[in-house]
């Protein structure tokens, strides 16, 4: 059984130029549950993922990821999490599973499992990336995101793009995540997901 | 924590791999990089060919020309690698996936692999059209060996500084040019000994520690530059 993982921030700000989108926003979130970020566009939802995933260093403020081994450093947080996000694009010239396959390479992850999700998914994995529609992207992001067993989840506008059945399957995905990872979700629409621990609003 | 060595080579050759499979299915580079050497080849060799140039101002003109082709053909083709994952927002999955120093170390080798074969291509052509003999072949092998190695690990540092810049073109030549300055200067003195028998001196030396000192600063910087 893994040690529990926990992910604390404290005070993050950050500012683009003269633009502060970030000020002083604190939150935490332990396994088994999600942190749901919600605020109106512009509010700094998608930095503050950028900033959890070490994409973004913040200018003020502390974040802590603890997998069980100590907090972990910048560089190591972007290597564990899982992400899903509208600027996350894959290399159209190659199919979906040799997508999959070179990222499991760089990841040291299991292609089989990403498989299993994008069968799971409903999604041809001999199609070019180029060639997938916008819901399909967005099954390939989840697959991509959840494919090395990440115990810390990242969604921004998780839902978005797809159909009825895919929805069902990404939430299921993520209930399932939820059993020992935690997440935090920015502007799932619907609003409504499972195991909320707590509701950060941005932008008030 | 840092990966131990096979997995780090693992991540290095993915990427190399990578590279040449998405090349292979668009042909960008290699189109580019193939057309520009082969028309500014074409019209050196018509304008200079062996009855443009007297024998003495040959030797010290056409390994200048040589090396600003094969400058000016990978300047056209390599940058790309890195401003492509920009612009095709493939960046923000391969930063949070690949280890930085593997991730410059693939690049590089997908650069040297296109380079070395341009200079296959394009070295025996040059040196029929404009009736070049070169004394010291291995002379001439090892300064495209060392010389191609330095114009790949240049031009990847540079690219991958000037990928997340809005100006990229303007920033390559402006950057490029003290980077890859000595580099030319000693890879053409070397070919000029090498078409006229004499030793390397301390040039190939002086090249090589050149190559060993862009490699390390790649390495140290990479990920400064890739990284916030």
């Amino acid at each position: 059984m893994p040690s529990p993982a926990t992910l604390r921030f404290e005070n993050v700000c950050r500012r683009f130029g003269r633009l502060s989108v970030l000020e002083g926003v604190s939150g935490e979130v332990a396994a088994g549950g999600a942190l749901l970020v919600t605020g109106p566009n512009g509010s700094g939802k998608s930095t503050l993922l950028r900033c959890l995933a070490g994409l973004l260093v913040p200018e003020a403020g502390t974040i802590e990821h603890d997998e069980g081994d100590g907090s972990l450093d910048i560089a190591e947080r972007r290597r564990r999490v899982g992400f899903v996000s509208p600027d996350l694009a894959f290399y159209g010239e190659l199919t979906v599973e040799e997508n999959l396959a070179f990222f499991a390479r760089l990841r040291r992850a299991e292609l089989a499992c990403g498989l299993a999700i994008l069968d799971r998914l409903g999604l041809p994995a001999d199609r070019r990336a180029a060639n997938l529609s916008s819901g399909m992207r967005q099954r390939l992001r989840w697959a991509w995101a959840l494919m090395h067993r990440p115990r810390l989840l990242l969604l921004d506008e998780p839902f978005q793009n797809l159909d009825a059945a895919g929805e069902r399957v990404t939430r299921e995905l993520l209930r399932e995540h939820l059993a020992t990872g935690l997440a935090v979700v920015a502007n799932p629409s619907p609003l409504e997901i499972d195991r909320v621990a707590g509701r950060l609003e941005l932008g008030r | 924590m840092l990966p131990d060595a096979s997995s780090w080579a693992a991540e290095a050759t993915a990427v190399f791999a990578k590279e040449w499979r998405c090349e292979l299915r668009t042909r960008y580079a290699l189109s580019t990089l193939a057309l520009f050497a082969f028309t500014t080849l074409v019209v050196v060799s018509v304008s200079l060919g062996p009855l443009g140039v007297t024998k003495s101002q040959g030797s010290a003109v056409l390994p200048v020309l040589f090396w600003i082709i094969l400058l000016f053909s990978v300047a056209a083709g390599l940058p790309r690698s890195f401003v492509q994952e920009e612009e095709s927002q493939t960046a923000t999955a391969l930063r949070l996936a690949a280890t930085p120093s593997a991730l410059f170390c693939g690049k590089l080798a997908y650069g040297l692999t296109v380079i070395f074969a341009l200079e296959a291509l394009i070295t025996p052509i040059y040196l029929a059209m404009m009736s070049l003999a070169v004394r010291s072949p291995g002379l001439l092998v090892a300064t495209l060996a060392a010389g191609g190695y330095g114009l790949a690990a240049g031009s990847t540092l540079v690219a991958a500084i000037i990928a997340q810049a809005r100006s990229k073109g303007t920033l390559f030549a402006v950057m490029a040019f003290p980077v890859l300055l000595p580099l030319l200067l000693l890879s053409i003195e070397l070919t000029r000994n090498a078409m006229g028998g004499e030793p390397a001196g301390v040039a190939l030396s002086q090249l090589l520690l050149y190559d060993a000192s862009v490699t390390i600063a790649g390495l140290m910087l990479f990920p400064t530059v890739w990284n916030p």
